[in-house]
């Protein structure tokens, strides 16, 4: 039973006099339970969702309307990104929601790039300037009008639209070739067909709970992993896709993390420090004193510090008081032993290395062109910042989605890979959509196709070809409202997603 | 109270000793570029500090269950409330929290359930009621007055077989009648009963004319009744119908008898509500044929069983020379593609004989010969295997090959049928 259904189920309800009074309290929890799930937009969810399969924007806001429903006041809230994953329809009950909180006298905290969130916000306080070691500061504080007004701040120069996503001036043709799905039943998918224009940029909108995810993640990555990448997974249920000659693998870029372990680190994950030990095995004091490249790991016994196994730090479990971690003792935090230490290129060993900026980095290695190339795509999605070491548990899900998208930028293009995006502006700035899209418009100019599924205006804006599902969630959603350019999607009346967009295209 | 929340010195992760003041009671917005220390601020040092505080508060016996948090990087913060908050990680993975469940609405609807609901047989879908013995006494005095009754007390429901030692047990006991399929006969007759056809036995305990200084009879009756009958009590209004009453929560017809209702009955997450199949979850972890015979063309031969083992690598493994003993046995042919198989001959592969015997001939490096055997199947195998095996990565090996599928027997509805 959806939540909806339930509400409408009570208020149908009729009990006699010694039912009425057993039931009375109980009743008045579950309606009162409804209703703040209705207006936290999340009428569409059934009550037997498995919890695990909710979008952790939906979890979210699940929390918030327990949290409504305490009741509490003088507590501090403190939110991330309660929007995530809500199309700009859903956007304004939660702000309502939020804003209800608040009147019943607590404090709340929201991490938030949402401008309608901003708008709403009784006082701003915006961090940077930059990230990483370049952030860390406060740049602005004070309502929306005084952010707009601070030339210093990069969310003002964006809120007052000094800096602004363009909107391409041609919207991208078709190669011609087409991926089609057909009969998709997956979930609240009514037997639709879809039509993918492949080589271009192809955007899925819809409200939440609309079958965007179904009919991407459930039936087109899984099938086309199964049959592409030998992936052993069951497509959601649809009768069939056409088209798959055209292809000849998928990826799918979200933002988990790229590793779990502290071993795991930008330079491993992009390939970089294979060819960084190469180069250091090359060097004549390696090959005076024989050493290898596995010398130069951290992660294998020869070079790399044994009293903290290449870790560079020593956790001392405390029991019932939290974890230490120290810098070994041994090595300082670097990592290897003195002897890998000493061998040197340019003047700096491979700790040293590790410890650079991708920034740093670029200038060091500017002649060895394999290195080069893959720091330089890490510098372009904006990851100029981030130390070649840093263990990948301590990136953000932005953080890692852009260096899975780097990895990607820096291979060599085939020019028939689907790559397939959930959501990929989730806790990004809009500084960062803005360097998201321009690689995303890289990869599809490399003749690559792209799907996006997302509610970032935009990022729809400036796509190619949007498919828009709906009309609602749930039950009533589940078919295909609109198909064509942002400029056609503008102009079509029953879909939502065409008449914010409509606003937007007006304006500029 | 302080109008401000004041934040002296932050230095958590890449924040640069700075201070902040957040008004109370507004709605305040943190933002920045991804990585430029809004969650720092935010989490690790305002929510941290609130956290730690109120953690540190506690005895330290409690606080080893709750794992304290470190004292994060700042000189001060004034005017700290208690913290909540509300990100994104914390959903459970765990299948049995639904939106139901963590809402706590699902809470409520099975108190509803149990304390309103009306049980229906899970058999006839007759509603069930029980009544007590003063609510029977009752009921039955409401007739008109001059009405004939025989009370009556179910001992056998439509089973076969003789019963002859209940029937003299009764004799001892003193009852004087029994009424055998409708039939009202004298207990001291001889009584034959055919052992394979199904009987209705009841015992006539009393019967009696309705009249106003009967009631202390009636009751005494009827509690005899119920103590023989387990529960159910017949009443036999001579020339009308029959009333049936029920000291239990079972249904008339069909006799199940079901536990009062309480709400964990409703609860999938107790042996008591879950379905028994799938206990509760709604749906099984299965090896999926169509992910174990991924590519339908190909033959048994040309390894169209993809899991190891089955798949026709080794010319001298057992698997094989199952295969190839069904292919004999059934006559089918291991050339055949898998799409052109008949159904009950994939069945038969992969869910083996159903105890029917096959000959398996062998022939290996260290021997040959013949045995005769049933064949287990390749998924009820590798299913047991599943069961069987303690190493993770071989658990990880058959997942694989499985997938969530709804459970048969309560179809996603997750609870026991009632």
């Amino acid at each position: 039973m959806s939540v909806s259904n339930v509400n409408e189920f009570f208020s149908g309800l009729t009990l006699n006099d010694r039912e009425m009074k057993i039931a009375n309290q109980i009743l008045k929890e579950i309606t009162a339970r409804v209703k703040f799930l209705v207006d936290v937009g999340l009428d569409y969810l059934t009550l037997s969702r498995s919890a695990g399969t909710l979008s952790g924007g939906e979890a979210q806001r699940i929390r918030l309307a327990t949290q409504i429903g305490s009741g509490l006041m003088g507590v501090l809230y403190i939110l991330d990104e309660p929007s995530i994953g809500l199309h700009q329809r859903d956007n304004e009950r939660l702000l309502h929601s939020l804003e209800r909180l608040r009147d019943l006298g607590n404090t709340l905290i929201v991490v938030e790039h949402d401008e309608d969130t901003m708008y709403a916000a009784d006082y701003i306080i915006d961090m940077g300037p930059e990230a990483g070691v370049h952030g860390g500061e406060v740049v602005a504080t004070g309502t929306v009008e005084d952010i707009k007004k601070n030339a210093k701040s990069l969310t003002g120069q964006y809120l007052s639209g000094m800096k602004k996503i363009e909107i391409p001036e041609t919207r991208r043709e078709s190669n011609g070739k087409i991926l089609e799905i057909i009969g998709a039943k997956e979930n609240n998918l009514k037997n639709v067909s879809v039509r993918f224009p492949l080589g271009i940029f192809v955007c899925i909108t819809g409200v939440s709970g609309s079958g965007k995810s179904s009919l991407i993640n459930e039936i087109l990555y899984k099938k086309l992993a199964s049959s592409l990448n030998r992936a052993k997974c069951k497509p959601g249920r649809h009768d069939m896709i056409l088209g798959l000659e055209h292809l000849d693998k998928v990826i799918d870029i979200d933002q988990s993390p790229i590793g779990r372990t502290p071993r795991s680190n930008p330079a491993t994950y992009t390939g970089v420090f294979d060819i960084i030990r190469e180069l250091f095995a090359s060097t004549t004091d390696s090959k005076m004193r024989g050493y290898k490249q596995g010398r130069f790991s951290f992660n294998v016994k020869g070079g790399r510090c044994e009293a903290c196994s290449g870790d560079g730090i020593i956790k001392i479990e405390m029991h019932f008081l939290p974890d230490v971690y120290v810098p070994c003792e041994v090595c300082k935090g670097k990592r290897y032993n003195r002897e890998t230490l000493e061998v040197r290129y340019k003047g700096k060993n491979i700790s040293d290395i590790l410890n650079m900026t991708v920034e740093d980095a670029l200038t060091f290695f500017e002649n060895i062109p394999k290195i080069n190339r893959k720091l330089q795509t890490l510098l372009d999605v904006g990851l100029g910042y981030i130390k070649l070491g840093q263990p990948s548990t301590t990136l953000s899900g932005g953080e890692a989605q852009r260096i899975k998208l780097a990895t990607e930028l820096s291979k060599r293009s085939t020019g028939k890979t689907l790559y397939i995006l959930d959501e990929p502006t989730t806790g990004l700035h809009m500084a960062d959509v803005h360097k998201l899209i321009e690689v995303l418009q890289r990869l599809v100019d490399a003749g690559n196709s792209i799907v996006v599924i997302e509610h970032n205006l935009d990022v729809i804006k400036t796509s190619d070809y949007i498919i828009d599902l709906g009309p609602e969630g749930g039950d009533k959603g589940g078919l295909i409202v609109a198909e064509g350019t942002p400029e056609q999607i503008s102009r079509c009346k029953e879909s939502y997603t065409g008449h914010f967009l409509n606003k937007i295209l007006i304006n500029s | 109270m302080k109008d401000n929340i004041f934040i002296k010195g932050a230095c958590e992760h890449n924040l640069k000793n700075i201070d902040v003041e957040i008004p109370r009671d507004k709605f305040v917005v943190i933002t920045g570029l991804s990585g430029s220390g809004k969650s720092s601020l935010a989490f690790d040092t305002i929510y941290a500090e609130g956290q730690r505080r109120y953690v540190e508060s506690l005895s330290a016996y409690a606080r080893q269950f709750l794992g304290l948090m470190e004292k994060p990087e700042v000189e001060y913060i004034e005017g700290l409330s208690p913290a909540i908050s509300i990100d994104q990680k914390t959903t459970s993975r765990n299948p049995r929290s639904t939106v139901g469940t963590v809402t706590e609405i699902f809470d409520y609807f099975r108190l509803l359930f149990a304390r309103i609901g009306i049980p229906h047989c899970p058999q006839c879908g007759q509603e069930i009621s029980l009544q007590t013995i003063d609510q029977m006494v009752d009921r039955i005095l409401a007739l008109e007055e001059g009405t004939k009754i025989q009370l009556l007390a179910p001992v056998v429901r439509g089973r076969k077989g003789e019963y002859h030692k209940l029937i003299q047990d009764a004799k001892k006991a003193g009852y004087v009648r029994l009424r055998v399929d409708g039939q009202v006969i004298d207990i001291n007759d001889e009584i034959e009963l055919d052992k394979n056809k199904k009987h209705t036995i009841e015992i006539v305990v009393d019967r009696l004319i309705l009249k106003n200084d009967i009631q202390k009879r009636l009751s005494d009756s009827i509690e005899t009744v119920l103590h023989l009958s387990g529960g159910t009590l017949v009443v036999d209004v001579i020339g009308k119908e029959e009333i049936m009453f029920n000291q239990n929560f079972a249904c008339n017809d069909c006799g199940i008898s079901i536990e009062e209702l309480a709400p964990r009955n409703f609860s999938f997450n107790t042996p008591y509500g879950a379905c028994p199949v799938c206990s509760g979850l709604g749906t099984l972890l299965e090896i999926d044929p169509e992910i174990l015979l991924a590519d339908k063309s190909k033959t048994l031969a040309q390894g169209a069983i993809q899991a190891g083992g089955w798949n026709f690598e080794s010319e001298d493994s057992y698997a094989r020379s199952y295969l190839e003993a069904l292919a004999t046995h059934y006559n089918f042919n291991i050339d055949t593609p898998i799409e052109k198989l008949p159904k009950h001959i994939i069945d038969k592969i992969l869910y083996g004989t159903n105890g029917e015997k096959i000959n398996v001939t062998y022939n290996r490096e260290n021997g040959s010969g013949t045995f005769v055997t049933a064949f287990e199947g390749v998924i009820t195998s590798m299913e047991r295997r599943y069961k069987e095996t303690k190493s993770e990565d071989m658990k990880k090996y058959y997942e694989q090959y499985m997938s969530n599928n709804p459970c048969p027997e309560c179809h996603k509805k997750v609870l026991q049928s009632l």
